[in-house]
Formats: structure tokens, sequence, C-alpha cells
């Protein structure tokens, strides 16, 4: 307080006339950021007998997966007497930005939906509060979930998120386009040679088959993938140098760019023209990520398949992100509403089968390996992709540095640098940015 | 700033014929010492609250590296300023090629802003049959928000499905210009998609301004018979400078404030080649929440359209001596 | 002669309005398009059928209070118009019409403030208005804005053009500053203030980032704000998007045309000075 006491003279001091507003404090303190919730409170979502409580859910799931989710919601406030869960819908990007200032009005949900890479930022700024009572009462463990995901909630060994599903990249075929090119339509390329292979076939009946965008999506997402099949990794262990330079990273990015070069894909392929190209069949392939299976439902005209991304590198692995549900510190810690939290956030993630119906993949392993999902057939044939997911590593202020990668993958697809100098310029400004974030978050 | 937008509004306020003066002095004198204080209360309560008040407060994050969340804001004095000036920190390459983007744009966009809607108003001020069925024709795009506009033209230009580039195809022009992802090009449609969106808007600024014309200056000139350019010489233009300064003045603001464009549009590409400042500092305060850090940007900025300003009066003053 | 003259001016008029039209006119027809349709490669200009899924998507939407945000752009927009209207108006003929002290002051306050971006007042002008307890409410979306310095130097340059004869007559009648202020020269600006109304209302309804991020409840938000939340997350719903711009647009296109009558006003008005 002393500084919020000290800046609000130095305001004063520096003559501002507030008029009607004199009353203002101006120094801006955050409130609450740093009470909150203790996180004892309740059973860890076992049950809660309590008042009836209401609580705030926020999410990013605009469009159809929204609709799904707030079905779920539903039932669960039929089921539950005593807890009212209401849903607020942000786009992701909106979301992100108003949640700091909503949690610090007051305005903020009870609990929230996060990426997997959002996590450790929001837990390092004390927005989001520890669950691994949660974990520990639901008897969730490693077991239950892809490690990588698992270990992605934890920040500083501590849990903060319960993962909800999970959304790989996978890989897209046009059968029609398949069969044109006297290609079997049943069998999409898995492998390195066969992927060429069906490329130089539809080049020869006119068809640049894939089209590599030089944006996050898709094209930064399939670099991602490629880099990681190809051995690299885009930081080290403990994320304090960027990696995504190294060798095997260049010959991945040089790879994808000789597509280019080579006429698989036309060169400038703007934002969302690989998947409309690939949706109108002037292209056969496309990775993209698994929401896109129910839109290409909505879309009967195109015959389609979905299947693991092909190994084009020495090893398999497949970009990967996560939803997570999180709690929320609150200004005033209500132990009431914390507990009926951990209920619903327990109870969604044994049905998120139903989930699985919005297009993604569910995170709880016992779910995953029901009949039910597996009659999933389009989500389902993602699955096996998870064994070797690659998914963001969970530390703080990771984004802009996330920026920095896909910028550098950019340039290089759009041939303004060759892609060693462009991961080269991309390493040494990240590792900046991973300097500066230590300092800021102290890790 | 003061005597220079006074220097550009000259004609407004030179000094009347020497009757006129007289007058005026009475017209003064009339009112109340407080009055001129009382018309200006209500906008200054606003203004202190929501306008100085936080640009104050602005540059007082602009010291500390201030998150909404952290409980602690460390005072780091010019740390951040600092950041911005010295080669070896992360945002050093950032920041600078924002601010090129930024100064191509606006070099490029503001003639273009100031004459075409001159043009356009001048053509729709007389009376004729359709007026109006015009005036709302150029004026449409700009009811339009960014958002909608830039989705629109990205799907328009899309070097490889665009429609844009199968019109020219379909005339025999070169089909694989790429309008979104490459410079210059992407310099071409986003001073060209901004053209088209906000020329409606500078244009009914002229058009307002051309009322208070009067009628009787041009039959005069066209007495002592003057051609249609001598009228606009010498009618026109000076009798619509402080307006011309006005969208001038607003124009330069609003093309250094660039963005929504850019960020849809081209997204920032080739590399970061595209990404302006308004951009960066929406990022740098709202994605990655250092708002100390967009605070020290926004003040620099401001501090470098205040000098572009102050030199484009000075030269507005040069021409009327 | 003038019968030629007047017809190059139409087809002048008629060639740049093909240019300004043809998008807005793409536009329109891809919001009757079904969502595949809109995504067809070649596209066609014609939707094929002919469709409201659009138009169902908002209209139609219970999840969403796509009407209750209709309502509350109206009123943010309105309000905000009518206070930078009165607000603004009266500044600026302090500005532009009387001498005191620290004119020069503030005007120069006014317009300096008009170089910082005003995305980056967002974080300052939050913490406000939290302070006002103002934070998710229709308030926080018409007041704030309001204290841009846009109106002000816009009326005080308008009123600087006007020439000072009539006012300097009805000073010699007698009549005090609010008298001059109100009958004379608010009359002699219905264009200028037409225009700001027009300009003013539309920054209001078209604005994004500071809704996005000042209002929580879904019932408040104002309509831009809102209209993000009706298209998936990773797809572009183009039929969606231009049904949702379409009916943003309209309103505010039929408010242009009527304040057009009080600019085309201001014509014939500068026969009272013959």
């Amino acid at each position: 307080m002393i500084t919020n006491e000290m800046s609000r003279r130095r305001l004063l001091g520096l003559g501002v006339g507030l008029g009607a507003a004199a009353t203002l404090t101006l120094a801006g303190c955050g409130g609450g950021s740093s009470t909150g919730g203790s996180t004892a409170a309740g059973n860890g979502g076992k049950d809660y007998t309590g008042p009836k409580v209401d609580l705030k859910l926020w999410n990013g799931f605009t469009g159809g997966d929204g609709d799904i989710f707030k079905k779920l919601v539903e039932q669960f406030n039929t089921e539950h007497q005593n807890i009212a869960v209401s849903v607020v819908t942000y786009e992701w990007q909106d979301y992100y930005s108003k949640l700091p200032g909503a949690v610090s009005s007051g305005n903020g949900p009870d609990i929230a939906v996060m990426h997997m890479d959002q996590l450790a930022t929001f837990a390092a700024r004390g927005v989001i509060t520890e669950l691994d009572d949660v974990a520990k009462t639901l008897e969730l463990s490693e077991g239950d979930f892809a490690p990588t995901v698992w270990k992605g909630g934890l920040y500083h060994d501590k849990r903060y998120g319960i993962p909800l599903d999970m959304h790989p990249l996978g890989f897209y075929y046009n059968k029609g386009v398949m069969q044109k090119a006297g290609l079997d339509p049943n069998k999409p390329p898995a492998t390195k040679d066969e992927y060429t292979a069906a490329l130089a076939e539809l080049k020869k009946s006119g068809v640049q088959g894939f089209w590599v965008s030089p944006f996050q999506f898709t094209g930064g997402m399939t670099f991602y993938s490629l880099l990681h099949q190809w051995g690299g990794t885009l930081f080290d262990g403990e994320v304090a140098k960027a990696t995504f330079n190294s060798d095997p990273a260049v010959e991945a990015c040089t790879w994808l760019v000789d597509m280019i070069k080579q006429g698989y894909s036309p060169a400038n392929v703007g934002q969302d023209a690989d998947y409309l190209a690939f949706k109108s069949g002037k292209n056969a392939f496309n990775f993209n990520g698994i929401w896109q299976i129910n839109d290409l439902k909505k879309t009967p005209t195109v015959q389609w398949g979905v299947a693991p991304l092909p190994q084009i590198g020495s090893q398999p692995a497949a970009w990967a992100n996560s939803h997570n549900f999180t709690i929320v510190k609150q200004r005033s810690a209500d132990n009431n509403k914390v507990a009926g939290a951990k209920v619903f956030i327990n109870w969604l993630s044994q049905h998120s089968l139903d989930w699985a119906k919005g297009g993604q993949v569910p995170a709880r392993k016992a779910v995953r390996e029901s009949a039910e999902f597996k009659g999933l057939t389009e989500v389902n044939a993602l699955a096996p992709e998870l064994e070797y997911a690659a998914f963001p590593p969970a530390t703080p202020g990771l984004g802009e540095v996330m920026t920095t990668f896909y910028n550098a993958f950019n340039e290089a697809a759009l041939g303004k640098k060759s892609p060693k100098q462009a991961l080269d310029d991309g390493v040494a400004k990240a590792n900046k940015q991973l300097e500066d974030n230590r300092k800021k978050y102290g890790s | 700033m003061a005597d220079v937008i006074e220097v550009g509004a000259a004609r407004g306020d030179a000094p009347p014929p020497a009757g006129g003066r007289l007058r005026r002095r009475g017209a003064t004198e009339r009112g109340h010492r407080a009055t001129p204080y009382l018309f200006l209360a209500p906008y200054l309560v606003l203004f202190g609250v929501f306008g100085l008040a936080p640009i104050l407060f602005g540059v007082w994050i602009s010291l500390h590296q201030w998150d909404l969340q952290l409980p602690n804001r460390p005072f780091i004095g010019l740390g951040n300023y600092r950041d911005l000036f010295s080669s070896d920190s992360a945002i050093y390459g950032d920041w600078w090629s924002s601010v090129r983007a930024t100064a191509i744009f606006t070099v490029l966009s503001v003639p273009l802003l100031v004459v075409v809607p001159l043009g356009l108003a001048l053509l729709l001020n007389r009376s004729f049959p359709g007026r109006t069925f015009f005036r709302a024709a150029f004026f449409a795009p700009y009811v339009l928000g960014v958002a909608v506009i830039g989705l629109l033209w990205r799907f328009l230009l899309d070097a490889n499905l665009g429609l844009v580039n199968r019109l020219l195809g379909a005339v025999g022009l070169p089909s694989d210009t790429p309008w979104v992802t490459d410079v210059p090009w992407a310099w071409v449609s986003l001073v060209g998609v901004t053209v088209w969106w906000t020329c409606g808007f500078n244009a009914v600024i002229y058009l307002a301004g051309l009322q208070d014309i009067p009628a009787e200056l041009y039959e005069a000139a066209r007495v002592d018979g003057a051609n249609g350019w001598d009228r606009f010489r010498h009618v026109t233009l000076p009798g619509l400078r402080p307006v011309l300064l006005f969208v001038l003045t607003t124009t330069i603001l609003a093309s250094a404030n660039v963005f929504g464009q850019a960020f849809l549009i081209t997204q920032g590409a080739p590399g970061e080649q595209t990404r302006t400042v308004v951009w960066r500092i929406v990022d740098e305060g709202l994605r990655d929440y250092d708002a100390g850090r967009a605070a020290a940007m926004s003040v620099l900025f401001a501090l470098m359209l205040a000098v572009v300003s102050i030199v484009n009066f000075r030269l507005f003053r040069y021409r009327e001596d | 002669m003038t019968s030629l003259r007047r017809g190059v001016r139409y087809a002048v008029l008629l060639l740049i309005t093909a240019v300004f039209v043809t998008p807005v006119v793409w536009m329109l027809l891809t919001s009757l398009k079904t969502y595949a349709d809109a995504q067809q490669d070649p596209p066609s200009w014609l939707p094929n059928p002919f469709s409201t899924y659009g138009y169902d998507a908002i209209i139609n939407n219970t999840a969403n209070p796509v009407l209750r945000w209709f309502v509350n752009s109206m009123l943010a927009a309105t309000l905000h118009t009518l206070l930078v209207l009165v607000t603004a108006s009266m500044a600026a003929y302090a500005l532009a019409r009387l001498r005191f002290h620290g004119r020069r002051l503030s005007f120069a306050l006014i317009v300096g403030t008009l170089f910082l971006p005003p995305t980056s007042l967002i974080i300052p002008n939050f913490v406000i208005a939290e302070r006002l307890d103002w934070i998710d409410t229709l308030t926080v979306v018409v007041v704030p804005g309001a204290a841009s310095a846009f109106g002000v130097f816009f009326l005080r340059q308008f009123f600087l053009s006007i020439p000072r004869e009539l006012e300097e007559a009805a000073v010699l009648d007698g009549a005090n500053h609010w008298q001059v202020f109100t009958r004379v020269l608010l009359p002699l600006s219905k264009p200028a203030l037409a225009t700001l109304a027009v300009l003013s209302f539309l920054t209001n309804w078209n604005d994004f980032l500071w809704p996005v991020y000042v209002l929580f409840s879904p019932e408040r938000l104002t309509l831009p704000a809102g209209l993000g939340l009706l298209q998936g997350a990773y797809v572009t719903d183009y039929p969606v998007i231009m049904a949702g711009a379409m009916l943003a647009s309209v309103p505010v296109l039929i408010l242009f045309v009527l304040a057009q009558r009080h600019v085309i006003q201001g014509v014939s008005r500068s026969g009272l000075k013959g």
C-alpha cells in the first residue's frame, strides 16, 4: 500500500484538477489479487452439502462447441439443487484480454476454462488458485491422462488446472481429389515417402496437393509438429533457452518451404485459404485442428477423411493443446463457492464424453477408452496421437515467445529469409523474451 | 502547441476591420468574467477525469513494471523507455519495426485521405437529383466496423482464391499478386482499403465545411470573371482552411493509429513488417499484460506524433507568410 | 453544354459509386448465402440458393440476447452523442469566440490529448471507471469516450470558419453570450452539428475494444462486442458475419441520410446574409 499512497500523492502533486471525481484514487490497487480463496475449501469436489451457491463460469467456446458445453451445464444444474452454474462465453482472444480486469474489479468468474499454455501465466499472476486437493480427492493421477497434459497443469509443482480435453492437429484428406488423381482414397499416406509420392501424383493431375500456410493457423502449427517429428524441440528442458533453430528444426522448416519451391503448394497462401481450398477440392491434404471435424460434417458435399499426421520426420509427433478448468481467486473468499466449483469440475470431467461430441478428445483415459467414445469415429481416429502429442510447455509469459516462433516461420514460408536465417533470428529474439519473463515472474 | 494551431486557424481569428474590432470588444465586455469558464466547465469535468487523468496515470504507469494482477509493481524509473532505445533488449527490434510500419502507412495514406474526399465533397456539394443517394453510397463503407471490412478484404484479396486476383486475371493482368502477404503489395492493400473505408468520413466533414462558405463570395468571384479553378483556389480553399487543418490533423492521427486493418488483413505479414505501433501497444498491454511497457510506448509515440504535427503546422505558417 | 457537363458528372459519380458500393453489395449477397455456399470456389456473386441462414443465426438466437445488445448500443450511442454535442459545442464556443485567461493553454491541452493513442488509455480508464463503480454498466460505454478532444476541436474549427457578423449584430441588439450561442451560432452550425452527431454516434456504435474490456455480463454487451460470440472460434462464418454487419449498419445509414437534410439546409442559409 505504500506505493499506492506515494503514487496518489505524486499524481495530486502534479495538480490534476479532478473536479467531481476528487475522491478518485488513481493508484489502481489491483484489488484482492494476493488474497483469495482458501485452497482447502470443501472436500476437493466429492460433494457439496452447504447452502445454495451461484457460480459464474467463463469459457471461449463460441459457435457449436459452446452449445454442447451449455447443455452439459444445464444437466449439471438439474442434478445439483444447491449449485447453479451460469455460463458466459467470449471469443478466446477477448477472453484473455478481459479476464484480468474482470478479476481485479470483482466481476470475474468463479470457474475459468483456459488453454494449457495459459495456466502458468495466470498462476504466476495470482489469478487462479491451486487445485491439488481436487486431484487428490478425485484420485486423479498421471495414469488417467496423457503424461504431458497432466504435467501441463502444474506450475511450481502445484496443480492449477484439471484437463478437460485435448485437441491435436490432425491430417485431413480430400477423398474426391485423391480418387481423381488415381490415389486410393481409403489409404491416406502415412510416411514421408508415401506422402511425397502422393503429392507427385496429385501434381500430375494438376493439383497442388498440400498448401503451406505461412500463418500460425495452420502452417505454423504444421511446422511445430514437423519440428518435433524431426526430433527437435522449441525450448530446452527448463524453458530457459529457445532451441527452434537446431538442425532438426531447420531441416523440418526446409522440408515445408520446399513444398512451395517444388510446386506442391502455391506461394503466398492466405489465412484460411489452405482450408477453404481443401473444402473446394483445390488441394488434397491439410494439417488442421481436430475442431474442423465438426465443420466438415456441416459440408456434406466434401468427401473427406481424417487420420493421425503422417510421419514425415524420424518419429511421430503432433501439435496439441488442452482446455483446462481453473478456479479463480476472489476478492473475498467464499469457501462454499470454491467447494461447489470443485464439485462441478469433477462432474464435468466425468461427463466429458458428451464434450467429445463437440469435437475434442476427452482428457480422461477412462472416458477415452469407453466404447461410446470409440463410436465417435472421426474424433477417435486422432486419439492415438495423444501418445506423442507435443504440448506447449507450462511457463508464464509464453504467448509472446510463441508469436516470435510463428513469425520466424512466416518469414521463411514467405521466402523473406532462408529457413536457417529466419529461425536463428527468431531464437535470438525469443531468448531475450524468455530472459525478460524470468525476471518478471521470478522463476 | 497552442500558437501553432492558432496560426493554422488564422483566418477565423484574424482581426476584423476596424469597425468590427470595436464591436467585438463590446461583445467581450458584456459577458461576466466567469462566462468562458462556465461554457468550458461541463467538458472540462469529462476531460479531466477521462482525458487528462488517464494520461497522467499512464505516464505514471510507464515508470513502473506494472501489471493489473501482480501485487508488486516496482518503480523502475525510465527502465521501460530504456528498453525501447537499447538495441539489445527483446522489444527493440519489434518496437522500431512497428514505428517504421506506421510511418510508411501514414505517409502513404494521409495525402490520399485528405485529397480524395475533398474531390468527392466538391462533386457532391451542388444541388442535383440523387445527391443524397450518392452521399450515402460514399459514406456506406465507413458505417461498417473494422472487424467486418477486415475479414471482407482478407477474403477478396487472397492471393490464390480471392476475387481481386481473379478479376485481374480475367482482364489479362497478372493474377498472382500477393496482396496481403508481401510488400509492397500489402501496403497498397492496407492503404487502398483504408481509403475506401474512411473516405466518406472526411468527405462529410468537408461537406459540412463547404456549407459555411457564403454563396455571395462565389458570385462575386464569378462577376470578376474567375473560372472554376480560380474560384476553388481563392474562395473554396481559404474558406475551408480551418476545416482543412482539422481534417489534416485528425487524419494523421487516425492513420498513425492504424491497427484493425493490419491485424486482420495482412496479420503483420511478411514477418512483422506490417505490424503497427498501436497493435504492438495492445499486444503488450492486453495480451502480455505489461502495462508499464505499453504505457511507455504510448508516451513515446505521442511525443513523436506531437513533433510531426508541430513540424506540419510550422510549414502551414510559412506558407501563410 | 450544361447537359453535357451534367452527363459527365453523373458518369464520374456512378463510376466512383461502383467502386465504393461493389464490396458492400458483395457483403449483402454473402449475408444471403448458406454457410457452404459462401465458401465455394470460385466464389459466385449470387447466392445459390438464397438463404436466411446468416440472419437466422443472429435473430433466432435464443442463447444470446441479440435484441438486447441492439438496444444497449442504441442507448449508448444516442446518449454518448448528446453528451458530446452539448459539452463540445459549449467548450468550442468558449475557445473560438471568448477571450479569457488560459484559453491557449486549455486548447493546447485538449488537442494535445489527441496525440495519445486511444487504445493506450484503456487500462488507466479502466482503473478510473472501477473506482467510480461504473464497470459493467451502461455509463461506462457512454461517458469516458465523450472526453475525446475530437468534438471540441471539430466544432471550434467550424465556429472559426463562420463569419461573425450575425453574432455581432445580435450583441448590438443586447444579447448575452448564452443567447448568442444558442440563438445565433448553433442554428448557423447545423451542418457541423449534424455531421458531428453522425460521426460521434458511429464511433460509439462501432467501438469494440473498450466495451469488450469493461462489460462482463452478457446482457449488458453492445452489438459489436456481442456479435463476435455468434461465430465459431475456428472458422470464419461469412454469412453470419455479414448478416450481423448488415443489421448493425442499416440503422446508422438511415441516421446518416436523415442528418444529411440538416447539412443541405445549410446551403440555403447563406441567403440570409445577402
